[in-house]
C-alpha cells in the first residue's frame, strides 16, 4: 500500500487520526488511512499515507487545525525513515 | 512443460491465467513482466503450496511453478475444497459506534495484505457490498488482493437493493446459489 517516496503521518490517537482524515478529505486531499506498519511503534496503530506532491500542503492544513501527527516517516529504499518527531500527538 | 505468456497483461489477468493453467498442468513456465505481475503470481502460487523458481529474462521474468494437484481433480469444487473464504456481511466490523466499526473493517481489509496466507475468496453481502463499490476506502487494498489471486464477489441482489450495481469497482457479482456453493464447499469460512 505504501509506494517509494510516500510519507506516513503516524498518530497515537484514533480520534485524532480520524479527525485529520475527515478534515483532509473535506479539503479534497487524496490521503489514505491505513494500519501503521509493524516497524513503526504506535499506540493506536494508524497512519495517514500522503503522496510526496501534497505533503507540505497537508502538513500545513494539519498544523493550522492543531492535528499534527506524532511523527512522520518517509518510505525510501524499502525502509521507513523518520522525518521529524513532532511531539504533536502525545 | 506448458509455457504461458503473461507479458503485457494488466492485473489481475496474469494470476487468472496462471490459476487456469495450474488446474490443467502440474508444472508450468510463465513469462511475466517485472513488478506487480511477477510479485502477484509468485505470491499466489506459493500461497497454494506450489514451488516457484524465478529467472531473469531480459526486462522480465520466467517463473517455473510446480507442485499443484494438476488436472485430475480440477474444477470449481476441487479448487474450493480446503479453501479459506471470508464472508463480509457489513461495511463495519462489530457492534458499537458506527465510526469505529467502519474503521475496524477498513483496518481488517488493509491488514489482510500483510498476512502470509490470503483467503481464496472474499464474499460481500448486505452493506458489505459498499466496500467493493465506488467511494469505498478499501478499493485500493481489495484491488491488490484481487490482483494476488483472491476472488472477490459481491451479491448482485444487494447491489441492486442499494442501487449501486453500476458502481462496482472490484471483482464480480454473484448470486445466492453460487454464494451457498462457495460456503458449503469451503474448508473454512470466516464471517465478519
Amino acid at each position: 500500500m505504501v509506494q517509494e517516496g510516500d510519507y506516513l503521518a503516524v498518530f497515537n490517537s484514533a480520534h485524532r487520526v480520524m479527525k485529520a482524515e475527515s478534515l483532509l478529505k473535506s479539503r479534497g486531499y487524496s490521503i489514505l488511512l491505513i494500519p501503521a506498519p509493524r516497524q513503526l511503534m504506535t499506540d493506536c496503530g494508524l497512519a495517514l499515507r500522503i503522496s510526496p506532491d501534497i505533503r507540505d500542503e497537508v502538513m500545513g492544513v494539519l498544523n493550522e487545525a492543531q492535528l499534527m501527527p506524532a511523527f512522520i516517516n518517509r518510505y525510501v529504499g524499502g525502509m521507513y525513515r523518520n522525518e521529524e518527531d513532532l511531539c504533536g500527538d502525545q | 512443460m506448458e509455457t504461458i505468456d503473461c507479458r503485457n497483461l494488466s492485473c489481475p489477468e496474469p494470476v487468472i491465467n496462471v490459476k487456469k493453467a495450474l488446474q490443467e498442468h502440474s508444472e508450468i513456465r510463465v513469462l511475466l513482466d517485472d513488478g506487480a505481475p511477477r510479485e502477484n503470481v509468485t505470491r499466489f502460487s506459493r500461497n497454494r503450496g506450489c514451488r516457484v523458481s524465478e529467472e531473469r529474462d531480459g526486462a522480465g521474468w520466467v517463473l517455473t511453478i510446480s507442485g499443484s494437484a494438476g488436472a485430475a481433480h480440477s474444477g470449481p469444487e476441487a479448487a474450493s475444497q480446503g479453501s479459506r473464504v471470508v464472508l463480509i456481511t457489513s461495511d463495519r466490523l462489530g457492534e458499537g459506534p458506527e465510526e469505529l466499526g467502519r474503521l475496524l473493517m477498513r483496518n481488517f481489509v488493509h491488514t489482510l495484505l500483510e498476512t502470509a496466507k490470503l483467503p481464496a475468496r472474499m464474499l460481500f453481502m448486505n452493506s458489505g457490498v459498499f466496500l467493493t463499490c465506488e467511494g469505498s476506502d478499501v478499493l485500493e487494498a481489495l484491488g491488490k488482493l484481487h490482483g494476488m489471486g483472491v476472488e472477490v464477489y459481491s451479491c448482485g441482489l444487494c447491489l441492486d437493493y442499494f442501487t449501486i450495481k453500476d458502481k462496482l469497482r472490484v471483482g464480480a457479482t454473484t448470486n445466492m446459489l453460487a454464494t451457498a456453493e462457495y460456503l458449503l464447499s469451503a474448508g473454512s469460512v470466516i464471517k465478519l
